[in-house]
């Protein structure tokens, strides 16, 4: 298990690198890349027991592999392998299929290690993939939104550096558990590290703009799996640290209510999805314990979301309106609507029941709110006006698309056995409530409003302002 | 201007790994018959290479960003560019 492991973590890259010597086959290297890595989370997840491995001394690397990985490497096995499907018959270079494949690998390396230098390899290694597919189009808007990212996120892992030393000065190791007893200041600089890379609360308000501005395919990428690579490492200092565990969930409580708070207002497609993989990522911090299942539905449901979006005929909700959609795509956009929802029968439905039997009671409240937002946002695309077109009319939708689909939607269906208890009848009266509350609520009022929040905090100025501003306050929340 | 912000602040976490590797002593951790006085720690030291190289490819790769950029933005303002490439 140990050399397997191994070699799962290094495959993805020399495969990346295998791809720009065998040109031809870069399409069907990089499928069997996210495939083995599907194998290899089955098996880990079946397998139950956890694997923990220590490279080097007590400062090497140090890797844990239990269920709760399991989750996060399929999800990320699984978006991948969708969005090859989906890219198959695009005339996208071999350079794309070798960034995706190397992200894919450098996301495993962050959800294996648990040590702070190895998780800084890797989510550098991250940015950078990331920066290279969000530039990909090569346009001056692709380019300024990816150095916005890079920017932003090495600065934050500066932040994060300063405080894995100060975490080495106390303990001798770089391992997560040498956070006890850590001073307060290396708390506030690693999870500000963290909590900018995955997009949480008033520091992540970088994640709208690039997730929504990239093209499909890589808005799948990063709304489903990238953000997830920062947040696996926050839910495992939780779970091994009692005095870290309130500070996650009270960054869930506020990150999801945040998330879904602007995207109730937003008019464009792409940029409520992205609102909302903020507002998502809070459950999955709000309860750490079962943050692995959320993280698996969030994924699937994302990446369907962002791709059937990409192929819709435009952005704006507004002219959506007034614009039918092809029934086809409408059934699988509803699908994936309902499962973010929480509608029973699909996997949506467990995660949410099983975040919300492992709140605290302080944090119902906020999380129901939250879920009631996520109903009226999405009740937007459900209620999209749609017919069957003739042949003629339909937009040309390639079988790779449809893969993707079935791969994703699928998945949402196969993965409701993870956690069949919830069906009970008390489980399922709540979220049919919550979701009808939230569709009369957009019928009545949100329909008709239209407010413009402002957009200045996303500003590249004041994303760095706000950096300093939250490291102030996680180091107050550490001193408490 | 950004960007030199961010190599001066990279700079400057590299210097506090290598305070803090020399707390305890200057010598290089070398096996020898002769024992020279306390050793720095070697560890920082060696982690810290790794964020150099790594803050060296990321400082390269945004400065052929910006050469792209600086086609249709000759001034380089980060506020314009802001502007412009905003929906």
């Amino acid at each position: 298990m140990t050399t397997l492991t191994l070699l799962w973590i290094a495959l993805p890259f020399l495969m990346g690198f295998v791809i720009y010597l065998l040109p031809r086959l870069d399409r069907a290297l990089s499928l069997l890349g996210a495939l083995i890595s599907v194998a290899y989370a089955i098996n880990l997840m079946v397998a139950q027991s956890p694997l923990s491995l220590r490279l080097l001394d007590h400062f090497g690397v140090s890797l844990l592999l239990d269920p709760l990985t399991g989750f996060f490497i399929l999800t990320n096995a699984l978006v991948t392998t969708a969005v090859i499907l989906y890219c198959w018959e695009s005339p996208k270079t071999t350079f794309f299929f070798a960034q995706t494949l190397i992200l894919h690998g450098s996301v495993n390396a962050a959800l294996a290690c648990t040590d702070f230098i190895s998780l800084y390899v890797a989510l550098e290694v991250l940015s950078i993939a990331a920066f290279l597919l969000i530039a990909y189009p090569r346009s001056d808007r692709s380019i300024w939104v990816g150095l916005r990212y890079l920017l932003v996120s090495n600065v934050a892992l500066l932040f994060y550096l300063v405080g894995a030393v100060l975490v080495y000065e106390t303990h001798h190791s770089f391992d997560f558990v040498g956070l006890q007893g850590a001073p307060p200041e290396a708390l506030a600089l690693i999870f500000l590290g963290l909590l900018v890379k995955g997009g949480i609360f008033f520091s992540g308000l970088w994640l709208p703009l690039t997730h929504s501005e990239s093209e499909a395919p890589v808005s799948a990428l990063m709304s489903g799996v990238v953000v997830k690579a920062a947040v696996l490492p926050l839910v495992r200092c939780a779970l091994f640290l009692d005095n870290v565990d309130p500070i996650v969930r009270v960054f869930g409580v506020g990150t999801a209510v945040l998330g879904v708070f602007y995207a109730v207002f937003e008019k464009d497609a792409k940029r409520m999805l992205a609102f909302h993989t903020v507002s998502q990522l809070g459950f999955i911090l709000a309860a750490p314990e079962v943050g692995g299942f959320y993280a698996l539905t969030h994924g699937l449901v994302k990446a369907a979301l962002f791709l059937i979006v990409g192929v819709l005929p435009s952005r704006n909700l507004k002219e959506l309106q007034h614009q039918p959609i092809p029934r086809s795509l409408w059934v699988a956009l509803t699908i994936a609507s309902f499962s973010i929802s929480g509608f029973p029968l699909l996997s949506g439905f467990g995660a949410k029941v099983l975040t919300m039997k492992n709140l605290l009671p302080w944090q119902v409240i906020g999380m129901n709110i939250a879920a009631l937002g996520t109903a009226i946002s999405f009740a937007k695309l459900i209620f999209l006006p749609h017919k069957a077109l003739p042949a003629a009319e339909r937009p040309a939708l390639k079988p790779g698309f449809w893969a993707a689909m079935a791969l994703l939607l699928g998945g949402l269906v196969v993965a409701n056995g993870i956690y069949y208890e919830a069906y009970s009848l008390e489980n399922i009266i709540k979220p049919l409530v919550t979701i009808f509350l939230g569709w009369l609520a957009y019928g009545l009022i949100f329909r008709r409003l239209s407010l413009k929040l402002p957009r200045m905090l996303e500003q590249f100025d004041h994303l760095i302002g706000v950096m300093s501003l939250s490291l102030i306050l996680l180091f107050w929340m550490a001193l408490a | 201007m950004k960007i030199i912000g961010m190599d001066v602040m990279s700079t400057g976490v590299v210097a506090y790994y290598v305070l803090i590797a020399a707390r305890e002593g200057l010598f290089t951790p070398i096996v020898a018959d002769v024992q020279k006085g306390s050793y720095a720690d070697p560890v920082p030291q060696a982690v810290i290479l790794t964020a150099i190289v790594i803050g060296l490819s990321i400082q390269a790769l945004i400065l052929v960003g910006v050469m792209k950029l600086s086609r249709d933005n000759p001034t380089l303002e980060s506020h314009e560019i802001e502007r412009s490439n905003t929906p």
